[in-house]
């Protein structure tokens, strides 16, 4: 296809292909762009590289079983995927957490947000070109927490450790002691990153000012999570529609204006803040107790229903579509996965960018492949 | 079709008092639609036929304004057709629909959402190549996960095998009877 351009010669678009086994697409993720020189006309995205069919193999999987495959759906932010999970069970079983239980949930996503958006801090200075520093920096930090989640699960990514109705065992008795440990040095790293990138002359110029999404286009395209919030539309399940005990503790909404990539890193940035803010509280509130209700069946069964449970995960809205006739498996089970309605946007956030531009919005939106393709 | 679910159709029942169904009821006038209770949110069953003019409807509604498609999919129910369920949310008004469209096994047809949220394309189109949902005027109708020859096989139709695992337990090997650990 021949374009005019600026120039007073004629230049021919080119298609170039990206992925789908390349560092910069996060994981197994294609596209072809239509490149007019240094600026994107247009891309094309290839996903489903991952499928593995999650949702059909948990409809012959009973409601214990299909904990593992959450895992395996979000494998950055699990105890958020599992949680959706849980809750929709419980929500359809009617059974009620104990308190400590819904505490010790509401501790573990937090940390895993803070896990997952370090990971993000990570790799995203990659993809600016700030190779190495950001990177390590993240990786200190994230260690302490997954070490934490290995003393309690026993796993390092697949914790499988949630059940419906509470919690698969009671956490260690050092368990309050080491979460504040952790998050001392959660907020460390924080202070860090923040030191090291927010106001970085090199990183401001290459993320400001690109990939813009407009609040109606991210409602339009049903975005959700940070790369929402940036765009400045508080829209948080968990402050929206309160779980587990988030009306009990005070915390804020982080909201940007600009809609840029540079918001959603300061929104994410944000975040973690108040991650630790929410998990020192919980900390506070923890008190001994039960972590599985008292008259719990052996053999879990659902009364006939759907439910359709959200939650906010560190990518957006995770949400467990649960369609139950009766006995102990779901007779249909959909993930809302948040990466797929985000990466619906990215054509609209990078047609006219640069190619280099282009990565760097892709990396903005965070997303996980195995949670977009299921 | 339209004509069954007009003999269904009734007043909001008892249950419904203090959810939105008297607002989306107003907003979808001319529309034969159905409502229930769902454990959260409440369901509107409305006729395939009409399913763009309702969605239309309860997206220009000012009051409940529903601008947020949270998800888009499909509940294979075998004889009794597939259900196209929606779950809509309104940023502003900060409330939530199940809507769903019943469609019967012989006419597996249903316009498209895509005029009424962009978020509906990539969600239609994987409904599409899982459960053989035909989306009349989508404007991409690939493949999303699926290999783009893969069009011919419905993976989350209940009529699909999942052959391994399904030799591996056998018939009768479930879990139902086992003692749990």
């Amino acid at each position: 296809m021949v374009t005019e351009s600026a120039h007073e010669f004629e230049t021919q678009d080119l298609l170039l292909n990206v992925g789908p086994q390349h560092p910069s697409t996060h994981g197994v993720f294609r596209m072809v762009m239509q490149v007019d020189g240094e600026v994107v006309r247009d891309i094309i995205p290839y996903i489903g590289y991952l499928h593995r069919g999650a949702e059909k193999l948990c409809e012959t999987m009973d409601y214990r079983q299909g904990i593992g495959f959450m895992d395996r759906t979000e494998y950055l932010a699990a105890f958020n995927a599992e949680l959706s999970y849980v809750m929709a069970v419980e929500k359809l079983a009617e059974l009620e957490v104990p308190d400590r239980a819904q505490w010790i949930r509401m501790i573990l996503v937090e940390l895993n947000r803070l896990a997952s958006h370090l990971m993000f801090m990570g790799a995203f200075g990659i993809d600016v070109g700030v190779f190495g520093t950001p990177f390590i920096y993240a990786w200190r930090e994230r260690e302490a927490i997954i070490d934490l989640f290995e003393e309690i699960s026993g796993d390092r990514m697949m914790y499988a450790y949630f059940r419906p109705g509470g919690l698969a065992w009671d956490v260690p008795t050092n368990f309050v002691a080491r979460t504040r440990e952790v998050l001392t040095a959660v907020n460390q790293g924080i202070a860090d990153f923040d030191g090291l990138l927010t106001k970085n002359e090199i990183f401001v110029a290459r993320t400001q000012g690109i990939g813009y999404v407009s609040a109606a286009d991210a409602i339009d395209f049903g975005m959700s999570g940070p790369s929402i919030r940036a765009s400045g539309v508080p829209l948080d399940v968990r402050r929206e529609e309160p779980y587990l005990k988030y009306d009990e503790i005070k915390w804020d909404v982080i909201t940007e204006q600009d809609g840029d990539v540079y918001a959603r890193y300061l929104c994410r940035l944000g975040e973690m803040r108040e991650s630790v803010k929410i998990v020192q509280q919980c900390l506070e509130r923890l008190q001994p107790g039960a972590i599985m209700p008292e008259k719990m069946p052996r053999m879990l069964r659902t009364p006939p229903g759907e439910v359709y449970i959200r939650t906010e995960a560190p990518r957006g809205e995770f949400g467990v579509y649960l369609v139950s006739k009766g006995g102990n498996r779901p007779y249909r089970l959909k993930v809302r996965s948040a990466c797929l309605s985000n990466l619906q946007a990215l054509k609209h956030m990078s047609v006219g960018q640069y190619v280099a531009d282009a990565i760097i919005v892709l990396g903005s939106i965070d997303i996980v492949l195995s949670e977009v393709d299921r | 079709m339209t004509s069954e679910e007009s003999t269904e159709a009734t007043a909001p029942v008892a249950s419904l008092d203090g959810t939105i169904w008297a607002e989306v009821d107003r907003a979808l006038s001319g529309i034969t639609a159905t409502a229930e209770r769902g454990v959260l949110d409440v369901i509107v069953h409305v006729p395939p036929a009409e399913i763009v003019r309702a969605l239309k409807a309860l997206k220009a509604d000012a009051t409940l304004n529903f601008d947020y498609l949270r998800s888009l999919t499909a509940v294979d129910n075998e004889d009794e057709g597939i259900d196209v369920v929606y779950h809509l949310y309104s940023t502003t008004a900060k409330h939530n629909l199940t809507v769903k469209a019943t469609l019967p096994t012989d006419n597996l047809h249903i316009d498209t959402a895509t005029t009424v949220w962009r978020a509906a394309n990539w969600l239609e189109r994987e409904t599409a190549e899982m459960f053989g949902v035909r989306f009349d005027g989508h404007p991409d109708p690939r493949t999303l996960l699926m290999p783009e020859d893969m069009d011919d096989t419905f993976p989350l139709r209940k009529d699909h095998p999942l052959a391994e695992i399904e030799v591996l337990q056998g018939e009768g090997m479930g879990y139902a009877d086992e003692e749990a650990p």
